[in-house]
């Protein structure tokens, strides 16, 4: 009688559908997953160690680094727990934008991640229009901050500069003639508010195409229908945030619950699931899009309608604009003093945690009065999530492993840090 | 004892104390700039205004003294608003200097006014505009950003003592400035930049070089003098960018003297010697440690074979580290030869065997201070160790009597000197004599009989009688014998008439260290009669002046330059040429090195190397490296340690500096040593006689030892270029005819130089003063005799 | 009824069908692809890439060696080394911007007093050895002078907001 042993197998680092460097050791018994073990730390880069060596304000754009597509979300997180530190109340204009950019970032992430599950389980064309689409906010992305993912455009005390009124245009080459250019540019001729407007506006029919692709699809519901179903409770006990948590019915979001920013003066719903499958959670994820672009453009109007500063006038803070420091001495020195010193912290330790496109996405950080962290600990939601991975895949079949890679949303710049 | 609230908090205070320095004992921060603990209150930046109960107006807490039940708050809306209203006005006419500043980053102004003052400006006018000075090679000088704390000025008037700076103009127009167009001479000047509270006044040799935030700070000790003053050597990337003071209340204060401050210009000096060279037929080379230790060791072996043991001697600097010294004699003991010595400026070595055991100040160096009555026999103590002088100085100013018998009328800063009395190099023995008959009045059985006898033709001139009728007064008196006098000819006769006069006036006696580790060389065994920690030798080794002077046929030297360290420059250089073999343990290289030495090993200096430096009031101070050496220097007593096993020196198997001290310090014990009681009595009294022009010779601040000799910015200051050419008074210029800046011929034993004639009125008729450590003067010989000038 | 429309519905793919008719229309639709090189897509003014130091309309270099870029930097990637120049003047005598480490978050020009270091929108570089992507002080000039125009126009742009 031969002994009759299981499979053990390595998925990843290397593979194309572990989303960034998981390695993860399937024990098997045939087709069917034992356990399955992941392994974490390949992409570690100490960013929580890093913060207690540098100033306050020099951490922020690290902060860009960690869930690489959702850039601002993190950033927002990180200002915030400083910005409870200090005190400071940021002005109401700022606080209009971070809900757009949040709002903007959730699409970003929804759309990477629509597109990336759906190559997952075979559904190559999500991929190309859901980069299509991205291509859009990317742009808004680079018009305010400069970048088109690394933005560091929050700041503590609110956000670097104010929208700008204008967006950059296509230029006419062999390949586009002026009318197709034009064509092109069309969106482009106002501001960026302007430029955001146009794309709610046509981003609800998108989503539609989205869905007709996928959501009735008999093989996409065969690879996501019953596939890693999570109890509620045992949603709450592993701790699972965000789609994840809501997939499973339980209504839970930091932007109605715990409201920061203006997301209180928003009108939006939450969407939530019933079954905790894959399928719920999709549908949970392509209707949060529809609820961010009805907050986009909330957002839109008022800013349009609200000019005003973006960055609480407080030079001990934030630094003073470039005519004044170059004019004056008070300036000067806070300008100086800003940019190599940084701004002292009161002692004291915080929490500051908002919604982020994969769940709850918090700082810890203490202070002992220093201009540097004492200590800042990342509550990334993907961390968690992970470590739901043996209970959501064991029993199913290898293919599924990926299915349940991809519903979790997995980024390996948050889980690793 | 009174007792105060300050933000409602209780504490008691000295009546009289200043409000601020209860806040400072207590941990109150109150923002200031003129306020310094070290200095007097002046009140004019008020920016340290609080408020106090029943005052109508915030009070400025550094002028305020404290009264029984005072109410004071310092973080109240009154005395922040005072604050930042005063720092508004502070920065009205200040320069937006900060991105080209030096002080930026650690600039007390920068600091107070995000602390304490606004974000903004409200100010659109026209700024000040001050035209700067050119002060000196040491300050860099930016005048508009000064804000008038008049730190500098009073830091000149109270503790540097010659009132460099001063504040001219009212108001607006108020200038800091020096008077018309001199520079800073102070031998402490580099404190002022500590002091300067913005960047009008900053370093000038590391002039933009670094960013406070770049520099690591490590601990160290200076080098230079007997204070042994404690340093914080600030680096970038293991380059030295400067050297701050070290708090040590016990020895320098918070102050450094300009020589420990910047001569780590030396360390990187373009004569650095960084691979080990031997001369192969006449030609030298690079190589690597193991041929030219090996090269060394043999040479060494080689001349104790062939001649005798003590045909091979071992001198070195006494700015090397006691480890390094140590070792350095127990090489060369360890060949049998007893000849070996670090006292190069030294030629009577009569009563070396009655020394005491190491040149001790007498006294703890912060006790100076308290003296009452000071007698200071034979020195330039004011550039000698500049601190100890500052000690002496702050002893005047609290009244007590500070006496000089010296050779030169020197320019003590403003020292309350009851006395100086101005005696050539030949009639100090006459002088002395003189003193102590006349304190011998009266007194019994105090000095032998035998030294009472020799006073007894002795005549006291009414000079000396004063001197002695002042000596008398007092309870902490003290007596000190400098390093005119230890260089002296006829020093071991100073020397018994320094105790005599101590003794007759019950005083303590001190010398005063030559270099920074004079006291550890002593210890150390670095002597031809004595081992370390003191133990005698029945038969002694030659001693430096002779070793040098009759000339031996090996040489080991570790950091010495002798043409220009030792007491005969030219004599020493024609020896260790004609010498067979010389081997020298070296941080530079220099063409003259070449000419006589045989191996040149290169080692490294005091902040690259672990050693312990004992000061002159016999304080041990040990400290690591805090540079890495460059290429292939390595620490002196790694080289000697190897150089012990090559020779098969027994017990030379050191791992660290640290077991080379232990030994050092066991070896010593608990031995102490007493001044009073380490002396000869003499069997004359009578002074050499010279015809002609005596020589006088003072070895100058800036050139005592090599590094000091290397870095270049102390080198364009005032001390370090006036002590060129021959110095005479007017009179000797007139019988010789000759006028400022005329180049005369100077004769002295057979050589003949030409040197610029300087007129210089505080040397005494029928005297030239001529400096030491000078290359130009290093043909004339040693540094007492004859002279003969021709126009 | 709902289970047999339902049925019916699966047996003719409708929902394929609808998909496909989704993807066809793109197919005839007007490309989006731009064809880079020969095209780009629009920049922003603010766009953050390749660094360069500027100089004065006389040519004299803006940098001061204040090194507040140097210290804001939070990836460390900027080292400075000043000096007097001969002039007295405070200048550097060693700029190196390391590409390798530089997370182009833009900190460097904020803190810039003089508008000397500046991320222009020049982003298609690339090392082909180690030492290519150590950007010095002379490659920051050069850099400088061949974007001027470019980057005066890109921070006249943005001046109002800064």
């Amino acid at each position: 009688m031969p002994e009759i042993r299981n499979y053990t197998l390595n998925f990843g680092p290397q593979h194309p559908a572990a989303h960034g460097v998981l390695r993860m050791v399937l024990e098997m018994d045939g087709e069917v997953i034992e356990r399955a073990d992941p392994h974490i730390g390949l992409l570690h880069r100490a960013t929580e160690k890093l913060a207690e060596t540098k100033p306050f304000n020099q951490s922020m754009p690290y902060m860009d680094r960690l869930d690489y597509v959702s850039m601002m979300c993190n950033e927002h997180a990180y200002v915030m727990a400083v910005e409870k530190l200090l005190g400071i109340e940021i002005p109401i204009r700022a606080q209009y934008i971070r809900v757009m950019f949040d709002e903007i970032t959730r699409i970003l992430n929804h759309l990477l991640w629509i597109g990336s599950h759906g190559l997952d389980l075979g559904a190559m064309t999500m991929f190309l229009y859901a980069f299509r689409e991205r291509e859009d906010l990317m742009d808004c992305y680079e018009v305010v901050s400069g970048a088109r993912l690394h933005a560091a455009y929050y700041r503590v005390g609110g956000v670097y500069r104010d929208l700008p009124d204008s967006m950059p245009k296509y230029t006419p080459s062999k390949w586009h003639s002026k009318s197709a250019v034009d064509k092109l540019n069309e969106e482009r001729e106002g501001s960026l508010l302007d430029f955001i407007e146009a794309f709610t506006n046509r981003y609800p029919s998108k989503v539609d195409e989205y869905e007709t692709l996928l959501t009735e699809n008999r093989i996409w519901r065969q690879r996501t229908v019953g596939i890693g179903v999570v109890t509620p409770e045992r949603a709450f006990q592993l701790g699972l945030t965000g789609p994840m948590l809501r997939g499973s019915g339980i209504e839970w979001d930091l932007r109605k619950k715990q409201p920061y920013e203006v997301y209180d003066k928003m009108d939006f719903s939450i969407p939530v699931g019933v079954n905790g499958d894959c399928y719920d959670r999709y549908l949970v994820r392509i209707e949060e899009m529809r609820q961010s672009n009805r907050i986009i453009k909330q957002c839109v109007d008022w800013l349009r309608a609200n000019p005003g500063p973006v960055t609480v006038d407080d030079h001990k803070v934030t630094p003073p604009s470039r005519e004044k420091m170059k004019a004056d001495m008070e300036s000067m020195i806070h300008h100086f003093k800003l940019f190599s010193e940084g701004y002292c912290v009161p002692a004291g330790e915080v929490y500051a945690a908002i919604e982020h496109p994969k769940g709850e996405f918090g700082i810890y950080m203490v202070s002992d009065g220093a201009n540097k962290p004492y200590r800042m600990k990342i509550r990334a939601p993907g961390f968690a999530h992970l470590s739901a991975m043996n209970e959501m895949a064991t029993g199913h079949m290898l293919a599924d492993v990926v299915a349940i890679i991809g519903t979790q949303d997995i980024v390996f710049g948050e889980i690793d840090r | 004892m009174a007792t105060i609230e300050i933000d409602g908090k209780p504490y008691t205070a000295e009546v009289g104390q200043m409000l601020i320095q209860v806040a400072d004992a207590n941990g109150v921060e109150i923002p200031r700039f003129c306020y310094h603990e070290k200095l007097s209150v002046s009140a004019s930046c008020r920016m340290c205004l609080v408020e106090m109960e029943k005052a109508p107006k915030p009070v400025p807490a550094c002028a305020t003294p404290v009264m029984d039940g005072m109410k004071v708050w310092t973080r109240s809306p009154k005395a922040l608003t005072a604050q930042k209203a005063v720092m508004e006005f502070l920065l009205i006419n200040h320069p937006l200097d900060c991105p080209i500043c030096d002080q930026g980053g650690e600039c007390e102004l920068q600091d107070i006014s995000v602390g304490y003052g606004k974000d903004a400006s409200r100010y659109g006018e026209e700024k000040r505009v001050v035209f700067d000075k050119n002060i000196g090679a040491l300050i860099a000088t930016e005048m508009t950003r000064c804000i008038h704390c008049t730190r500098c000025v009073r830091f000149g008037q109270e503790i540097a003592g010659i009132q460099e700076l001063g504040a001219l103009g009212r108001g607006e127009h108020t200038k800091i400035s020096t008077y018309i167009g001199q520079t800073v001479d102070s031998e402490l000047s580099g404190n002022m930049i500590d002091l300067c509270p913005v960047g009008a006044l900053t370093a000038k040799p590391s002039r933009f070089n670094a960013r406070a935030w770049e520099l690591q700070q490590l601990d160290s000790i200076a080098p230079h003098d007997g204070i042994g003053s404690n340093i914080h050597v600030h680096l970038r990337r293991n380059e030295i960018i400067r050297v701050v003071p070290k708090q040590n209340e016990a020895i320098n204060e918070i102050w450094l003297s300009d020589r420990d401050r910047f001569s780590y210009q030396g360390l990187t000096a373009e004569d650095r010697l960084t691979v080990p060279m031997i001369k192969k037929e006449g030609q030298w080379q690079p190589t690597d440690w193991e041929t030219a230790l090996q090269a060394a060791a043999t040479g060494m072996k080689q001349i104790v074979e062939k001649y005798e043991p003590d045909q091979l001697g071992g001198l070195a600097s006494a700015t090397a580290t006691l480890e390094e010294l140590y070792l350095l004699q127990r090489v060369i003991r360890g060949l049998g030869s007893d000849c070996v010595d670090h006292r190069l400026h030294q030629i009577d070595f009569a009563d070396q065997a009655h020394a005491p055991l190491f040149p001790y100040l007498g006294m703890p160096i912060a006790e100076i201070e308290r003296c009452n009555t000071a007698l200071i026999i034979g020195s330039h103590l004011r550039k000698e160790q500049p601190l100890l002088n500052h000690r002496l100085r702050k002893a005047s100013m609290n009244g007590a009597k500070v006496m000089f018998i010296n050779p030169i009328a020197y320019d003590f800063n403003d020292m309350r000197i009851a006395q100086q009395i101005i005696t050539s190099p030949n009639d100090l023995i006459t002088t002395l004599s003189g003193v102590a008959k006349a304190l011998l009045v009266g007194k019994n059985n105090v000095i032998p009989q035998q030294l009472e006898d020799l006073l007894a033709d002795t005549k006291v001139t009414e000079e000396q009688q004063t001197l002695a009728q002042s000596l008398e007064t007092g309870d902490h008196r003290l007596i000190l014998l400098g390093n005119l006098a230890t260089s002296h000819p006829q020093f071991a006769l100073i020397r018994a008439l320094a105790v005599a006069i101590a003794k007759l006036s019950s005083a303590k006696l001190g010398y005063c260290a030559e270099a920074g580790n004079s006291a550890g060389a002593w210890l150390a065994g670095v002597l031809p009669h004595r081992e370390a920690a003191g133990m005698p030798i029945s038969t002694p080794g030659v001693n430096a002046y002779t070793m040098l002077n009759k000339g031996l046929k090996g040489y080991v030297l570790l950091g010495v330059e002798p043409e220009l360290d030792s007491y005969d420059g030219a004599k020493a250089l024609e020896n260790l040429q004609k010498a067979e073999f010389v081997v020298s343990l070296t941080a530079y290289v220099t063409d003259t090195m070449k000419t006589y030495a045989n191996v040149l090993l290169p080692i490294s200096v005091f902040t690259e190397t672990s050693g312990t430096y004992v000061n002159n009031a016999g304080t041990w101070q040990s400290f690591t490296a805090v540079v890495i050496p460059k290429n292939e220097v390595r620490p002196g007593w790694k080289v000697l340690r190897v150089l012990g096993n090559l020779l098969n020196v027994s017990g030379f198997d050191y791992d660290s500096s640290e077991q080379v001290r232990s030994e050092v310090c066991e070896k010593l014990g608990q031995k102490t040593t007493d001044n009073l009681n380490s002396w000869q009595v003499p069997n004359d009294l009578s002074a050499r006689k010279i015809d002609g022009l005596q020589r006088i010779t003072e070895l100058p601040i800036y050139a005592t030892d090599m590094i000091v000799r290397r870095a270049s910015a102390l080198q364009f200051t005032r001390d370090a270029t006036s002590a060129k050419g021959v110095h005479v008074n007017s009179n000797v210029a007139a019988q010789i005819g000759a006028t400022e800046a005329n180049v005369v011929q100077v004769r002295q034993n057979a050589a003949k130089i030409s040197l610029p004639l300087v007129i210089d009125e505080r040397v005494p008729d029928g005297c030239v003063l001529i400096y030491a450590g000078q290359a130009e003067n290093v043909a004339l010989g040693s540094w007492h005799g004859w002279v003969e000038l021709t126009a | 009824m709902k289970a047999i429309v339902s049925y019916l519905k699966s047996l003719f793919l409708l929902e394929l069908i609808k998909g496909l008719r989704v993807t066809g229309g793109y197919l005839f639709d007007r490309k989006i692809t731009v064809q880079y090189p020969d095209e780009k897509t629009p920049m922003s003014f603010r766009f953050r890439a390749h660094h360069a130091l500027r100089r004065y309309a006389n040519g004299e270099e803006r940098c001061i060696a204040c090194k507040l870029c140097e210290a804001t930097c939070p990836a460390m990637a900027i080292t400075i080394e000043a000096a007097p120049r001969e002039d007295g003047t405070r200048r550097t005598t060693r700029y190196d911007i390391d590409f390798t480490k530089c997370i182009f978050c833009g900190f460097c020009e904020e803190s810039c007093p003089v508008d000397s270091i500046v991320e222009t929108s020049f982003f298609e570089y690339h090392g082909e050895q180690r030492g290519d992507l150590l950007m010095t002080k002379a490659k920051l000039l050069n850099m400088g002078d061949k974007m001027e125009a470019q980057i005066a126009a890109d921070r006249a742009k943005d001046a109002p907001y800064r």
